[in-house]
């Protein structure tokens, strides 16, 4: 099976917007990828003039939450790297036989979806709940002004992101698996995970070749 | 998905499925108050919401038979305008912001579908169809989410207020092109089509990339009123009963009713008839629609769109889910309710009367009064206290209160249902069907204003610092209380215990008259209470203001004190 991969656009974030600005994408993605019955929400964002879905499931806005919020903490732990990358990845399970006489279950990744922020405005050596504004001397913003303009530049990029997702959802449809039949909410297992900055997708996906993961970029 | 041994009337029924719930999907996301009377919630979803694994609840009633909308099959076009329309100006045109067009195009001669193919492949295709019109629908939805018109949408819904403009829709099976000139202010989202044994469904969008040149502004605005008698306004009685028509309540106020918002919450309205599609409820809302409309604005029911009608397959019950985040930060729109007795959101607290500003007759604030917030020191009285009698302040339904809750907003309610202003259906000439409406909102204010406490008349009414229930009506028991408290003082001016003076006092303020005379000083109740020790008895007045209050406490903190220095001096 092949595994399409989608590389969305970079988004510049500053350290509070990060979770409104996953919520957004991971939710829009995972919406048009439950697809077994959904009951679907409206969101509307707090810092952007953006409405988006959520499919309704707790177990999902649970495991997104967490993983936000790990992400969160990264940031903060690390203000020095700016780059960070989230990946949702689609997997199936599959059994495969080892020997003769043993088998293992393995993932077999189908989709993966790679979610790039930049954190600018880095508090230095602060703790997450401090608000005071950094001296990052790099991607300082502290005019109102500025702000206004980062905030609506970035809006624009999360608009522009979740038309990247629509269209890669619709274009891409030949390799989804099978729905099962009677699915409610969540009709493919997925698993979020958080990349160091210093390992791109490309290099993931050259230590999954190493693993032996049968994968093709789309 | 069943695998139906008849796979080309399978993949007729998913496109013609799709089609309905396209438009379900849309008119949702557009017009405001599309739903009518919903039902209470039920926790299955019914069949209809299995279609598509999306489950968007009942359909509006002018869909409830879809099929009426595609009498010619499923090969026809559905063309969904999303219009804005002026409200207060007729003479301004309409304008389309979105066009939505979906249809199945047949294939192409040289296509593979084109022919017929195997059994085995067809189910194969039937499948992947459905598979795909999942996400097709999915991402639809999401669309819609995107597009500028959503945010006209969730300001139209979520606002109290009337804007200047409407949201209507016309469904036809025929685009009328646009000009060059309109043609270049729109963008085009295309979606992947999706193929089928029919051909392929393929969905399209054309949207206004910006509404700022509307100008969606706030028609009307009423002026703020003050609320006489919300619940706990110690003028207010609290057997009586809501009043069940807006011409009951007071004539300060604006005639229309107050609706509760989220009302009826989750459950079935009483009168508003399911064919009409004019009482409108917020797409993916849990409430209820309206319970009860006025009949002067009583609209006929909707017909649906002529033609061939086919019986839906599956029955179309409600289905409830939860509620959108989208309400989230603003309160639902409130529904119109006819009798508040019927409303659940009553409020079950003792009426507290609010002194009126701006007249002659300021009385002293025993109540929180919300246009004042100097006033807020003063404890309410409890409610058998209390009793309206003068007629200045007199409101028929001053008694009828309601609490400042959250429901209850100096910014006022909105009474919204929607009317058409034209409900239009049918087909022309050519042979094409249309359907157009639009909702139409009326807006009233809640009216409140500060209230005379007209208990202050009252000759019964307790004093302000009252803590028990008294019976205030047995003015001859207070005398004989003031006398008792008067002997009492005498004897304690000698012969008391520091404790028993201060429950003289207690008791003395608690027998004591209201406050009626606007000339009071505290000097003279001071001296007077000098004189009398502690039996001074209250005086009557009919008016005092914050200031007095105030000083009357300081004078009653100076007695305290006196008091007690007094009876220290006797003790040593």
């Amino acid at each position: 099976m092949n595994c399409e991969v989608c590389e969305l656009k970079e988004l510049l974030v500053e350290q509070f917007e990060i979770r409104e600005v996953l919520r957004c994408i991971l939710h829009t993605i995972i919406f048009h990828r439950a697809l077994g019955l959904v009951r679907p929400r409206d969101i509307n964002c707090e810092l952007f003039e953006l409405t988006y879905v959520q499919c309704g499931v707790p177990d999902v806005e649970k495991e997104i939450e967490e993983k936000i919020t790990e992400l969160i903490s990264k940031v903060s732990k690390h203000p020095n790297r700016r780059s960070h990358q989230v990946c949702l990845s689609f997997y199936e399970t599959k059994d495969k036989q080892l020997a003769w006489f043993s088998s293992k279950t393995e993932r077999v990744y189908w989709e993966r979806w790679f979610i790039n922020l930049q954190i600018i405005n880095q508090r230095v050596n602060m703790k997450p709940n401090q608000t005071k504004v950094g001296f990052d001397p790099g991607e300082n913003l502290f005019s109102l002004e500025e702000k206004k303009l980062h905030r609506t530049a970035l809006e624009a990029s999360i608009r522009e992101n979740l038309f990247q997702i629509i269209k890669f959802v619709n274009d891409k449809m030949d390799h989804l698996p099978h729905i099962p039949p009677n699915a409610e909410g969540i009709s493919y297992p997925f698993e979020l995970t958080i990349l160091s900055s210093s390992e791109s997708s490309l290099d993931m996906l050259k230590r999954m070749l190493q693993t032996g993961h049968q994968t093709t970029l789309s | 998905m069943a695998a139906h041994p008849d796979s080309g009337r399978t993949t007729e029924q998913i496109v013609s499925q799709f089609l309905s719930k396209a438009l379900h999907a849309i008119l949702a996301a557009r017009i405001p108050y599309i739903h009518g009377h919903t039902p209470p919630p039920s926790r299955h979803p019914r069949k209809r919401d299995r279609w598509f694994h999306l489950a968007l609840g009942d359909p509006p009633p002018a869909l409830e038979h879809p099929s009426g909308l595609i009498p010619n099959g499923v090969m026809e076009p559905l063309v969904v305008d999303i219009l804005l329309s002026p409200r207060d100006d007729p003479t301004m045109p309409e304008a389309i912001v979105e066009r939505w067009l979906a249809q199945c195009e047949a294939p192409a001669p040289w296509s593979p579908l084109h022919s017929p193919a195997e059994t085995s492949s067809n189910s194969f295709l039937v499948k992947r169809t459905y598979k795909k019109s999942i996400i097709l629908l999915r991402s639809i939805y999401s669309v819609l989410r995107l597009l500028p018109a959503q945010r006209v949408f969730k300001m139209l819904c979520a606002s109290n207020q009337s804007y200047n403009h409407d949201l209507t829709y016309r469904v036809s099976s025929f685009a009328e092109p646009f000009s060059r000139k309109e043609e270049a202010e729109f963008q085009y989202h295309c979606f992947a089509p999706v193929e089928t044994q029919s051909g392929q469904l393929a969905v399209s969008v054309q949207y206004r990339p910006s509404l700022s040149q509307f100008n969606l502004e706030i028609s009307s605005l009423l002026p703020p009123m003050l609320i006489t008698d919300y619940v706990g306004s110690p003028a207010a009685d609290p057997m009586r009963a809501f009043p069940s028509s807006p011409s009951e309540r007071t004539g300060t106020r604006s005639s229309t009713s107050f609706p509760l918002r989220g009302s009826q919450h989750g459950q079935p309205s009483t009168s508003a008839p399911a064919s009409a599609p004019l009482f409108f409820n917020r797409p993916h809302s849990w409430t209820s629609g309206p319970s009860e409309a006025p009949s002067n604005r009583a609209q006929p029911p909707h017909h649906p769109p002529t033609g061939s009608y086919r019986k839906p397959a599956f029955n179309f019950d409600e289905f409830k889910f939860s509620p959108p985040f989208y309400m989230s930060p603003t309160p639902s729109p409130p529904k119109f309710s006819g009798s508040y007795t019927q409303s659940p959101l009553r409020s079950e607290t003792a009426p507290v009367s609010i002194p009126q500003s701006g007249t002659s007759k300021v009385k002293g604030l025993r109540s929180p009064n919300l246009s004042d917030p100097t006033r807020n020191f003063l404890p309410p009285p409890s409610p058998r206290s209390v009793r309206t009698t003068d007629p200045s302040s007199q409101d028929s339904d001053s008694r009828s209160f309601r609490r400042p809750d959250g429901l209850r907003t100096s910014d006022g309610y909105s009474n919204m249902y929607g009317t058409p202003k034209g409900l239009k259906d049918g087909r022309d000439d050519s042979g094409r069907f249309s359907l157009s409406g639009s909702p139409r909102f009326t807006f009233s204010r809640s009216s409140s204003r500060i209230s005379v406490p007209d208990d202050l008349d009252d000759p019964d009414f307790s004093y302000p610092f009252a803590v028990d229930d008294v019976d205030s009506s047995d003015s001859q028991a207070r005398s004989n209380d003031g006398k008792e408290a008067s002997d009492f003082g005498h004897a304690s001016s000698s012969h008391k215990s520091q404790d028993a003076a201060v429950g003289v006092l207690v008791h003395m303020l608690r027998t004591a008259a209201p406050l009626r005379d606007s000339t009071y000083s505290s000097q003279s109740s001071k001296s007077e209470l000098q004189e009398e020790g502690l039996g001074s008895t209250s005086s009557f007045f009919m008016s005092r203001k914050a200031s007095d209050a105030l000083e009357e406490l300081q004078s009653y903190k100076s007695i305290k004190e006196m008091l007690l220095s007094q009876s220290k001096g006797k003790l040593h």
